[in-house]
């Protein structure tokens, strides 16, 4: 069953000039879904249309069973959450503080967070395994602690589908993979797309993925169908073979010499 | 580490910070140029229509200078915003001066010239601070700084100009330096409502404030409506200066000093930042008025020039400790 179905989607900054040019596609249930394509080809843009950070110009976005422009505001963020790829930490805040900002969508107006919040916010961060980092304040973890609380702060939102932006670029080797599990395990609760950097990664961990190019679609499908040398021909202008992980069966490009 | 604060704490907080403001205002009380007996004290004039009045007053401007601080430093994302460093207040001022200088008098929805366009000037003061400093979308600290420093000067280049033409120096250079000494009980039901108000919108938005912490955007995917609570909120900001600017002038520093001091006590959680805050204010404002009126009894220093005394080196010293610490 799809949860986020997306139809013709243009948008961007300036009206003349779009940034997403006609993209469709559909998130289902427990998919972990990866956007790649080479900078500037409009995933962080997709992405933030997906928010209702910004309009979509043509085309529509739908999740669950509504258009998210039909959505009241906290609504839709009880539906989608997002990671940025850079959030700030909060002087003086700790972990378990920032985490509990996620159930903002759920406070009422003068109502002190309950019972049921408290048990959201242990449950993201038991999800994400940072209950040693609780009581630390976030301005003193490194940037693969921070990573994993941002996503726990989102996770709290209780949402739908979850977005992350770049969630792996900024980290070491040890952390991409320990960030890529954990969404892989997440997805068994909720939807998950995130746009990579790193079609390997990308293609090892997300059970489909979506190639980009100038705002329009290169290719979509499972990871096989869409890692091959045509396609990253055709996205990135590099020359490539493709050969199977031989443990996990995946699909990986290597560069041709 | 430890944890900062928690609820019990900042609630324990609260108590105490009312009782010892409850006690600085006895003591301001009985603290003055003539000294009374508490027996000759409650039958006499100076208690009812002087010190009773002014000790509420200055209590009440202490909350509408340390409140907007909280709003501004949230909804700016600027650690050293506030009114009067924004150039907020001279704005004010301005107004203020040219009703008092013009002698103006008519009422709008009950409201008396003087706040009414101190009101008009804070908010346009703002939205030219916020404008100068945006770059790209984005307000950087320092520029708005720099652009609250300019606009302040020339506000009181302005109001200079409205005193050399009107010839009303008295009246007008009474609001530059800040003081309480025109208490009166028609001065406290001016601010009152403003100060209800106020804090109660604030505290409405808490909330709002906490989740716009992580910037405007994660705060739009928690649901909130950024641009009206930015609109709301600065409004009430602008509308408490204002109106602490139209009773007490020009006094500088509180609605920095209090939100970083409470800030560093409790953590930056607005529910309890608000209430704190306020009542931070209306303390600080309640013992630097007995100051001000016995430092240099029987003469007494104008509270703004107490203020600046004790603001401007702390501001000094949280520009350093910006700077160490490398942000």
């Amino acid at each position: 069953m799809s949860i986020l179905k997306v139809e013709d989607l243009v948008c961007g900054y300036d009206r003349r000039k779009p940034v997403v040019k006609g993209v469709s596609f559909e998130v289902g249930d427990g998919q972990f879904v990866g956007i790649v394509g080479p900078n500037g080809s409009g995933k962080t843009t997709l992405l933030r249309a997906v928010t209702g950070l910004i309009p979509a110009f043509h085309g529509t976005i739908t999740v669950g069973k509504n258009r998210i422009d039909h959505l009241e505001r906290r609504e839709l963020a009880r539906r989608i959450a997002f990671v940025p790829q850079l959030m700030e930490p909060v002087d003086g805040f700790t972990v378990e503080d920032l985490v509990l900002l996620g159930r903002t969508p759920y406070l009422g107006r003068f109502a002190f967070e309950g019972p049921e919040d408290y048990e959201a916010v242990k449950w993201a961060i038991q999800e994400l395994k940072i209950e040693g980092l609780k009581e630390r304040p976030t301005t003193e973890l490194s940037g693969g602690e921070f990573q994993r609380v941002a996503i726990a702060r989102a996770l709290a939102q209780e949402p739908k589908v979850l977005l992350l932006d770049e969630p792996t670029s900024h980290l070491d080797i040890r952390y991409q993979v320990n960030i890529c599990k954990l969404l892989r395990k997440l997805r068994s609760h909720r939807s998950i797309v995130a746009t990579f950097h790193d079609l390997n990664l990308a293609s090892r961990f997300c059970s489909r993925l979506i190639l980009m190019k100038n705002g329009e679609l290169v290719a979509q499908g499972t990871p096989d169908e869409v890692v091959t040398p045509e396609n990253i021909w055709t996205a990135y202008r590099i020359k490539v073979s493709v050969r199977k992980n031989l443990r996990t069966q995946k699909a990986r490009y290597v560069l041709l010499p | 580490m430890k944890r900062k604060y928690s609820k019990q704490q900042s609630l324990i907080a609260i108590l105490v910070l009312t009782l010892v403001l409850l006690l600085a205002m006895a003591l301001s009380l009985l603290l003055g140029s003539v000294m009374l007996s508490p027996a000759e004290l409650f039958k006499s004039e100076i208690f009812w229509q002087l010190r009773l009045p002014r000790v509420i007053l200055s209590a009440l401007v202490g909350l509408l200078l340390a409140v907007p601080g909280v709003i501004l430093q949230g909804v700016l994302r600027n650690p050293l915003a506030d009114p009067y460093i924004l150039g907020v207040s001279a704005g004010g001022g301005i107004g203020a001066a040219v009703a008092i200088a013009f002698g103006l008098s008519f009422t709008v929805f009950g409201m008396s010239p003087i706040p009414l366009l101190a009101f008009a000037c804070s908010l346009l003061a703002v939205y030219v601070v916020y404008k100068l400093a945006e770059i790209g979308g984005k307000t950087v600290p320092e520029t708005l700084v720099l652009a609250g420093v300019a606009l302040s000067s020339f506000c009181a280049a302005v109001l200079s100009l409205i005193v050399v033409v009107t010839g009303n120096l008295q009246a007008i250079y009474f609001w530059l330096l800040g003081s309480l000494a025109a208490a009166s009980w028609s001065n406290v039901l001016t601010v009152l409502p403003y100060a209800l108000l106020g804090i109660g919108v604030a505290f409405f938005y808490s909330k709002e404030l906490n989740a716009l912490l992580l910037g405007e955007d994660m705060a739009q995917t928690l649901g909130v409506d950024v641009e009206q609570s930015r609109f709301v909120l600065i409004g009430a900001a602008s509308l408490m200066t204002a109106a602490a600017v139209s009773v007490s002038g020009l006094i500088g520093f509180v609605g920095l000093i209090v939100p970083h001091w409470v800030r560093l006590l409790i953590g930056p959680n607005h529910r309890y930042l608000l209430p704190l805050s306020a009542l931070s204010g209306m303390l600080l404002l309640v013992v630097a008025d007995v100051l001000a009126r016995t430092i240099l009894s029987p003469q007494e220093v104008p509270i703004g020039i107490v203020m600046s005394l004790v603001g401007a080196p702390f501001f000094l010293y949280l520009l350093r400790r910006r700077r160490t610490e490398g942000r």
